[in-house]
Parts: C-alpha cells; sequence; structure tokens
C-alpha cells in the first residue's frame, strides 16, 4: 500500500538537497567576486573546492532520492487539491529540477576539468583529469553551468511557489513532504 | 459551500474534528501558513549563515599577516571567461583588502561563531516548520524558540555590525535588520498562533 506521504528518508535527503542547492548559489554568487588566483591571492581556493564537492555530491543524493522515490511511492496527491493543468505543472515541474540539477552538475564538473584547477573529492580523493586543459571546452561548459543554473533556480521558484500555494490551502499536499 | 473552519476546535495545532484529504489531522491554519514560510525561509538562510560562515573562515585563512594586499594579476583569457575588466579585477582585491581592513580583530572570530550558530538553528527552524505544517503538539513551542533564537543571532550581528568599521556596516546591517524583523514577525506569530489554538481548545 502506498504510504501517504513520503518515506522519511525521500524527505531529509529532499531538505538536505534544497539547503545545498540554495548554498550553492549564494556561496557561488559570493566567491566569483573573490580576486583571480595567483601564487599569493588564493581566496578562491576553499570556495571552489567545496562548490564543486558539495556539486558532485549533489548528484549522488539525487540518485538516492530518486531510488527511495521509485521504490517507496506515496499516495497521489489529494483530487481536490489542484486542477488538472496544475498537476501537470507540477510533474514537469519536478522533471525539469531532476534534469536541471544532473545538468548544472555534469556541466561545472567537466568545465573544470577544462581547466588546470583539479577536484580533489572532500580533500580526500583526488579525481582524476578527464581532459587535457582546453579554453575553449572550459568556456562551453562554463556557459551552460551558468545558464542551466539560472534556469534551475526559476524552476525552484516555480517548485516553492506550489508548496507555498498548497500550504496557505492547507490542502494536505505539503504534509506528505514535512512528516 | 462555505469553507471548512481548519483552526477551530484544536487538539494543540491540529483540529480534532477535520482530517486533510490525504487522510491525518489537519493543521491548523495559522500553523500550516507559518510553517511552510518558516520551511522555506529556513532552507534560504541556513544557506545564507553557512555561507557567512565560509566568507570569515575564506578571509581569515587568505589575509596577508602584514595587511597589505599583494597586487591584482588579471591575465586577458581569464578576464575574458569571467567578463571582467581590467579594473574590476584589480578592485575585486582592494575590495577583499577592505574588507579585511575594517574588521576588527575580534570580529572575524565573532561572526564565525554566530554564523555556526546561525546555520544550526536556521536548520532546527526548518524542522519547527515542518512539524508545525503537519500539526505536532510540541511544534508551536519548538517554532516559538527556534524564531525567537534567530532574532537573537540576527539582533547579535546587527550589533557587530554596527560596532565593526563602515565598510562592514553598510554590507551587514540593513540584512541584518531585515531579517530580525521577519523573524520578531515569526515569533510573534508562533506564540500568538499558540495561545488562539489554546483558546479554541478551551472553548
Amino acid at each position: 500500500m502506498a504510504r501517504q506521504g513520503y518515506s522519511p528518508t525521500a524527505v531529509v535527503i529532499h531538505w538536505l538537497i534544497a539547503v545545498c542547492i540554495f548554498f550553492l548559489f549564494v556561496s557561488s554568487w559570493w566567491m566569483m567576486g573573490l580576486p583571480l588566483p595567483s601564487d599569493e591571492l588564493t581566496f578562491r581556493e576553499l570556495p571552489f573546492q567545496l562548490h564543486k564537492n558539495l556539486g558532485i555530491t549533489l548528484l549522488a543524493a539525487l540518485a538516492l532520492l530518486l531510488y527511495v522515490r521509485l521504490r517507496h511511492r506515496p499516495a497521489p496527491a489529494p483530487d481536490r487539491a489542484a486542477r488538472p493543468w496544475m498537476h501537470r505543472l507540477a510533474a514537469a515541474d519536478h522533471v525539469l529540477i531532476y534534469v536541471l540539477i544532473v545538468a548544472v552538475c555534469v556541466s561545472g564538473y567537466l568545465s573544470s576539468s577544462y581547466t588546470r584547477w583539479g577536484t580533489t573529492l572532500w580533500w580526500l580523493v583526488e579525481l582524476p583529469d578527464w581532459a587535457d586543459e582546453d579554453e575553449a571546452m572550459n568556456m562551453l561548459f562554463s556557459d551552460i553551468h551558468l545558464w542551466t543554473a539560472w534556469a534551475l533556480l526559476a524552476v525552484v521558484a516555480v517548485h516553492v511557489g506550489g508548496a507555498l500555494y498548497h500550504a496557505f490551502r492547507n490542502d494536505g499536499v505539503v504534509r506528505r513532504m514535512l512528516r | 459551500m462555505t469553507p471548512r473552519r481548519t483552526d477551530g476546535p484544536a487538539r494543540n495545532v491540529a483540529s480534532q474534528s477535520s482530517t486533510d484529504p490525504a487522510g491525518g489531522a489537519r493543521s491548523a491554519a495559522w500553523a500550516s501558513w507559518l510553517g511552510a514560510v518558516a520551511v522555506i525561509l529556513g532552507v534560504f538562510l541556513t544557506a545564507v549563515h553557512a555561507n557567512e560562515l565560509l566568507k570569515q573562515v575564506v578571509l581569515v585563512r587568505n589575509a596577508p599577516p602584514d595587511g597589505r594586499m599583494p597586487a591584482a594579476v588579471c591575465p586577458e583569457e581569464e578576464l575574458e571567461e569571467e567578463g571582467l575588466t581590467a579594473a574590476e579585477c584589480e578592485h575585486m582585491v582592494t575590495n577583499v583588502g577592505g574588507l579585511i581592513l575594517s574588521a576588527p580583530a575580534w570580529f572575524a572570530g565573532f561572526m564565525a561563531a554566530l554564523s555556526l550558530a546561525g546555520t544550526i538553528v536556521a536548520f532546527l527552524s526548518i524542522v519547527a516548520g515542518a512539524a508545525l505544517v503537519g500539526g505536532r503538539a510540541w511544534a508551536p513551542v519548538a517554532a516559538a524558540a527556534t524564531f525567537g533564537a534567530l532574532a537573537a543571532v540576527d539582533a547579535a550581528g546587527f550589533v557587530a555590525a554596527v560596532n565593526a568599521g563602515p565598510i562592514l556596516r553598510q554590507l551587514y546591517l540593513a540584512e541584518r535588520l531585515l531579517w530580525l524583523l521577519i523573524h520578531l514577525m515569526m515569533t510573534l506569530g508562533a506564540i500568538a498562533g499558540m495561545r488562539f489554538s489554546r483558546a479554541a481548545r478551551a472553548a
């Protein structure tokens, strides 16, 4: 029998991912204002490594969330909670969020791979260089990273707007992700 | 059809008589609204406080010992990649130097501790907000406590910025005041809602 709400594991991962995404946005806006790196100016080192590590971890967390969601399907949202177009919008928005998270993380990692800056996963595991340094490829994936990130922010705004709409209606939809 | 009141006879925040369409007790309307707002703001604020902690760590770790910032290094290809002019590139160094210069000796440590506390309490406010939406009996007290704690963190940050240099004041003061007002409103909302639910239960 389907659960009334999402599984506790899905709920916890969902909110950790949410915090992680907002942190990645807020910290990236700040760190891009730090001095360009040189031998003496190393302000960007820690925030950029952290940004890449969180991005890679976010991908793993998303994979886990999707696995848990597929294994433990919650009961459908209440019929009276929304009009059909709202259900369609919510479904499309969810898919877009998942696709964009993957696109942002992968393009960010690929962009970094084409630079001289390596990635050490949580300061423990040196990830191999997948490519030689290539400024054009770095720029390409950097642009993809930037624009998919803005698109992700837009679809997250729709997601948050929908959640607030249901919370203000108090129709039980939001409770499914807050148990 | 008259909309059903959801904040009527209540067992703490949850209504005894009404159930939501997904089953289970429906939380009072005020708790659902305040809880959802708390969760959304809590997610954002956790990120903001964590970023402030990162800022302080980065500035302290990389501040030149003699306080004199090295010259900016602005290669043409990096300027193009980041959409910067050479003047902007040089200003980035000056800007960070100004932050370091403007901070009193106690500022970085104090703000790091405060933002660590803020990160933890902001995360707890997500839990409290979720509990409000879920109609948990302990939720209103937990919400009032966490929102109040966040207001205290904001107030402490405001006072710290007041006592720092002018560069830090113009960066921090308005933002801290805005969050302080938001958290005061949320604290009062939780307290008022708690009393409303108690009165409804007693009636």
